[in-house]
């Protein structure tokens, strides 16, 4: 125990130097810090903060209370000073030391199959292309190595020193201080304040934009697009490095002071630049619904729900509650968006209005748009599958109901749900196909429209095999048959009535002195016959069937049934026309002249009117 | 909530329309009933929301005789969250009027085909201001915290220079953030400065180039882009708030009104409150016509508080939450005491700060309301979220939102 007069000495000096340390009171002790000098000079200073705290206890006259706690306040005032000046002082954009941007080289398909324009934020002065990882370097040994070294990517949290451990230490004993002598908030705003700006310069590096709901809703959906791939990048570097280790400073500096801090210090810091952060992801969340906006939304809400453990670890105070709470919710707002979407889309559609012909009865590009999408939707299929969990709204087969078709589901028993929307979306396409087929006025196009697109929509399943696993075989020969089925009515449509000409019955009389061979009634058949073909061929030269296949197939079908045909009549009957007087006039074409013509069909040109003559 | 609930509700919306035909005029009797009892309602919890007393005075200015103060005191925290849970009921009932039973083909026609997507582009202004106000609510907490720290040091015995320097620090910081962050991105920028550094310096000011402080309490507040503006979005909600003629076919032009006129108050009421950016200009009256009975209540407010924000515009206001105010006065007053002071003190004074301490010590227990406050706001984020996605939904049904051009 010390004697009195040490103590008031040690007492003494100690106040003595705090005094000279009060910037209120010399311009000397404002122009420098202390913490800028040497060791030595900051130990004493804390030593004499110390003493001060300790005195605390021994002194009992009020006058020297009084010194005594304006000694405290005044070194609390300057600690304060000194805690914000170390802080600013190691508290650059975050960015310049730790965070470098490279540029990874394999590139990776975009999710919408669509170019998207480069975009060209410069970053630490880097070109960023689609797929961008985020490289860190501790401390100052930044090498900036090439971009052919493997990268680690955001995908888990990584925390990073904001500040060197030095800088740490001496924080952390001025914290202890000012905690101990019950000014732990001044303490708390301090870092606060200079840690809230550091973030915001960090989010302005990262692109992280103020935009209000109001904002978003007014901007196109492609500047929208950018935007969201811009987020979700931020989105993991914030949460899984700039959070994480924010929250790790506050630690490193405030852990068992003795209070709660660590904890109220990192939400303090966090919890406003979290919720702006969340903001963006929200107010896509609640923007007006459309079928192009699927695809993003979907990439946003799987980002998010990768994203939600980590929000969970990094923000597990009870304090922070309110911001876990918030990315749950925009997650499932997002999900919702996204069964929203695909609702509209449907009913987008079966409401499809256009009321114009695809000339040629070509692959209409209603259909082409649809299969595109859900191809895509399939590429998505793993996230959709866990969101779609209700059935199509099909009608009922007994709703008698005209404007939707109906679908049985007892067959597509044990198929998932989004299956189910998959084959419903088919069947309503098709349904409105039916529909604009009866645009055509001739038959035999329609029968070709509904071929042609049936025939597509096989194709676009054939060619994805995880749409393929979810339509189903049964279905997929459905519409092989439906699509065949339409091509034998086309030909009965054209064909049937061309090849009635080159029938046998009704050439025959009875007589005695013909060979048995109406020549008129022959004669009227040629004629007919060159007309119709004529006619046929004329037209259907401008139709189009756009997979070479399927029209070759048709063409082959065709001709099966037209070149016997035509062979055959003429081997029977020619020799009576050319007993007769301009025999060329009514045996216009050769087999070999209708097997050329044949070529023509289908091809989407018109074709001259001379077709060419027999040679004989 | 159910992920089937948008399938669902579209289904029975498209069973509802087929049954409409049947049942029409029974529907039309439930209608006005429906219609009527959500006037009712409206006019029953804006009266309770009417207070006929004046704010009461503070210890700062008079005797120190602070009784309690009523729960219900106008612009208090515990006023506002009658008032948005009077805003969540109103909705709820508004909802159901418009939307259940109804025959969606209506919003596509007069007036209603105007007067939704204006309801709509309210909505979305409306959300923005609760955003705003969420972060408002946060620099509000703040203050709590600077003010809770010159409770702490004045109420120590006895009290001391560091004490009183202690506490002038803090309350100087908290009455500079107050009229500061205001005034930030006010024209008169430059005398705003000068008035707020007139409070003195606080003590032991780090060496100037390194003080940033000051612009530290402007990134804590706002997070909005510089443009933004609550008034602006204000005036726009309003901008459109006509009184519907009586005698149209649909019958909801007038709750249409009513409810919009509601939610502006709501939100004019909570701009005009809690500190959010750029307030200047605010609107002080709406358009609402003296004659409409059921308005009667919420003009009396809206006329009580436009005269305060008039009076307190001038000298620039941190906003008329009951509590700011009272704690601004008593922060000053304690300041003035500061400024004033040489230990040891005398009796009366201790006596006189003492009741002073108490009552700001009393409006920071206050403003632990401002937590649940903060859910309440998100929870009508959220329900008008919601009300906005079912009235889109109505809409596509309709087919009067552009059939979407899928190519």
């Amino acid at each position: 125990m010390e004697p009195p007069e040490n103590t008031a000495g040690a007492i003494e000096s100690a106040e003595k130097i705090i005094l000279r340390w009060d910037s209120t009171a010399s311009e000397e002790a404002r122009e420098r810090m202390i913490f800028d000098s040497d060791r030595q000079e900051i130990d004493r200073y804390l030593q004499a903060v110390d003493e001060i705290q300790r005195s605390m206890e021994s002194v009992t006259v009020t006058d020297d209370q009084n010194k005594v706690n304006g000694a405290i306040q005044i070194a609390m005032a300057r600690l304060e000073d000194e805690f914000r000046n170390i802080l600013i002082s190691h508290t650059g954009p975050v960015e310049a030391e730790s965070l470098v941007e490279s540029v990874r080289s394999t590139p990776r398909a975009d999710s919408t199959g669509v170019d998207f324009p480069e975009e060209d934020y410069s970053f630490e002065d880097s070109v960023v292309s689609k797929e961008v990882e985020v490289e860190f370097h501790v401390g100052e040994s930044s090498s900036r190595s090439s971009s052919s070294s493997k990268y680690q990517s955001t995908t888990s949290i990584r925390e990073i020193d904001l500040i060197p451990s030095e800088a740490i230490y001496d924080l952390r004993s001025i914290a202890e201080r000012m905690i101990s002598a019950g000014y732990f908030r001044e303490c708390v705003q301090v870092y606060g304040s200079v840690r809230k700006s550091a973030m915001d310069a960090s989010f302005r590096q990262l692109g992280i934009e103020k935009l209000s709901i109001g904002d978003i809703q007014r901007l196109e959906w492609e500047v929208l697009e950018t935007k969201i791939k811009k987020w979700i990048r931020a989105a993991k570097v914030c949460i899984r490095i700039l959070f994480a280790s924010e929250k790790k400073l506050c630690e490193q500096i405030f852990e068992g002071l003795g209070t709660a801090s660590d904890d109220s210090c990192f939400i303090e810091t966090v919890k406003g630049p979290a919720i702006q952060l969340f903001n963006f992801a929200e107010a896509i969340s609640i923007s007006r619904r459309s079928p192009e906006k699927l695809f993003k939304i979907l990439d946003l809400h799987d980002a998010l729900s990768d994203l939600l453990p980590d929000v969970d670890v990094v923000f597990e105070s009870k304090s922070a509650e309110s911001i876990r709470v918030q990315a749950a919710e925009i997650q499932s707002r997002l999900a919702e968006a996204a069964r929203g979407i695909l609702s509209e889309f449907e009913n987008a559609i079966l409401r499809e209005p256009s009321r114009i012909p695809v000339p040629g009865g070509t692959i209409h590009p209603l259909t082409r748009y649809v299969m595109n999408y859900i191809s895509l939707i399939s590429d998505y299929k793993q996230t959709l599958i866990e969101l779609i969990v209700s059935k199509p709204p099909t009608g009922s087969r007994y709703s008698g109901d005209p404007t939707t078709p109906d679908m049985e589901f007892a067959e597509l028993e044990g198929r998932t749900p989004l299956a189910l929307h998959l084959i419903w979306i088919i069947v309503i396409l098709q349904f409105n196909l039916d529909g604009k087929s009866k645009l055509y006025k001739d038959a035999s196009l329609a029968h070709l429209f509904m071929m042609n697109n049936v025939h597509y929509i096989v194709q676009k399943i054939k060619g994805s095999p995880e749409l393929r696993e979810m339509i189903g075989d049964d279905y997929l020969k459905k519409l092989t048959g439906k699509f065949r089925q339409a091509a034998t009515s086309y030909q009965r449509a054209t064909w049937v009535r061309v090849l009635y000409c080159l029938r046998d019955e009704g050439l025959h009389v009875s007589g005695s002195f013909s060979s048995g061979v109406s020549k008129s009634a022959l004669r009227e058949r040629f004629k007919t016959f060159n007309a119709m073909f004529e006619e046929v061929h004329r037209t259907q030269a401008t139709w189009l069937i756009p997979d070479n296949q399927l029209r070759e197939e048709l063409r082959i079908s065709i001709s099966e049934k037209l070149i016997p045909a035509y062979r055959s009549f003429l081997g029977r009957f020619r020799s009576h026309i050319e007993s007769g007087k301009h025999p060329e006039t009514y045996i216009k074409y050769s087999v070999e002249d209708l097997e050329t013509a044949v070529l023509d069909f289908f091809e989407g040109y018109p074709v001259s009117q001379h077709l060419r003559r027999r040679s004989q | 909530m159910p992920a089937t609930d948008n399938q669902g509700s579209f289904l029975n919306r498209i069973s509802i329309r087929r049954n409409q035909v049947v049942s029409m005029d029974v529907n039309h009797e439930q209608e006005l009933e429906d219609l009527e009892l959500f006037q009712k309602h409206v006019v029953d919890r804006f009266s309770d929301l009417v207070t006929t007393q004046p704010p009461p005075p503070t210890a700062a200015d008079s005797s120190p005789d602070s009784a309690l103060m009523p729960a219900d005191t106008l612009l208090s925290i515990a006023w506002f969250r009658k008032l948005l849970d009077a805003f969540l009921c109103c909705e709820a009932e508004f909802k159901a009027v418009l939307i259940m039973g109804r025959d969606p083909t209506q919003f596509a026609k007069p007036p209603l085909d105007r007067l939704i997507p204006e309801l709509l582009d309210r909505t979305v202004k409306a959300l923005d201001v609760c955003n705003a106000i969420t972060h408002g609510v946060e620099l509000v907490c703040h203050w709590q915290k600077l003010a809770q720290i010159g409770v702490t040091a004045l109420e120590q015995r006895p009290i001391g220079e560091g004490h009183v320097r202690r506490a002038k620090k803090s309350l100087n910081t908290l009455l500079t953030s107050m009229t500061f962050d205001d005034k930030e991105n006010n024209s008169h920028g430059g005398k705003s400065t000068e008035r707020s550094w007139s409070f003195g310096r606080r003590g032991g000011g780090a060496s100037v180039n390194k003080d940033r402080t000051a612009g530290t309490f402007r990134s804590l507040s706002w997070t909005v882009a510089k443009s933004w503006s609550a008034s602006k979005q204000i005036q726009a909600m309003s901008s459109n708030l006509v009184a519907p003629r009586g005698g149209e076919p649909t019958g909801l032009a007038l709750p249409v009104y009513i409810m919009s006129t509601v939610l502006v108050f709501v939100m004019w009421a909570l701009v005009a409150a809690i500190p959010c950016q750029e307030r200047t200009g605010l609107a002080t009256h709406f358009p609402v016509p003296r004659q409409l009975v059921w308005a009667q209540a919420m003009i009396g407010l809206q006329e009580k508080i436009g005269e305060e924000w008039k009076k307190k515009e001038k000298k620039g206001t941190c906003g008329l939450l009951e509590e700011i105010q009272r704690m601004e006065k008593v922060s000053q007053s304690l300041v003035d005491f500061a400024d004033n002071f040489q230990f040891p003190a005398e009796a009366e004074k201790v006596e006189e700060v003492a009741a002073q301490v108490t009552e700001l010590a009393e409006i920071c227990q206050k403003m632990d309301e401002l937590v649940p406050l903060q859910q309440q706001v998100r929870e009508v984020f959220h329900r008008i979220v919601r009300s906005r996605a079912e009235v889109l939904d109505v809409l596509d049904q309709v087919g009067k939102m552009s059939t979407p051009v899928l190519y």
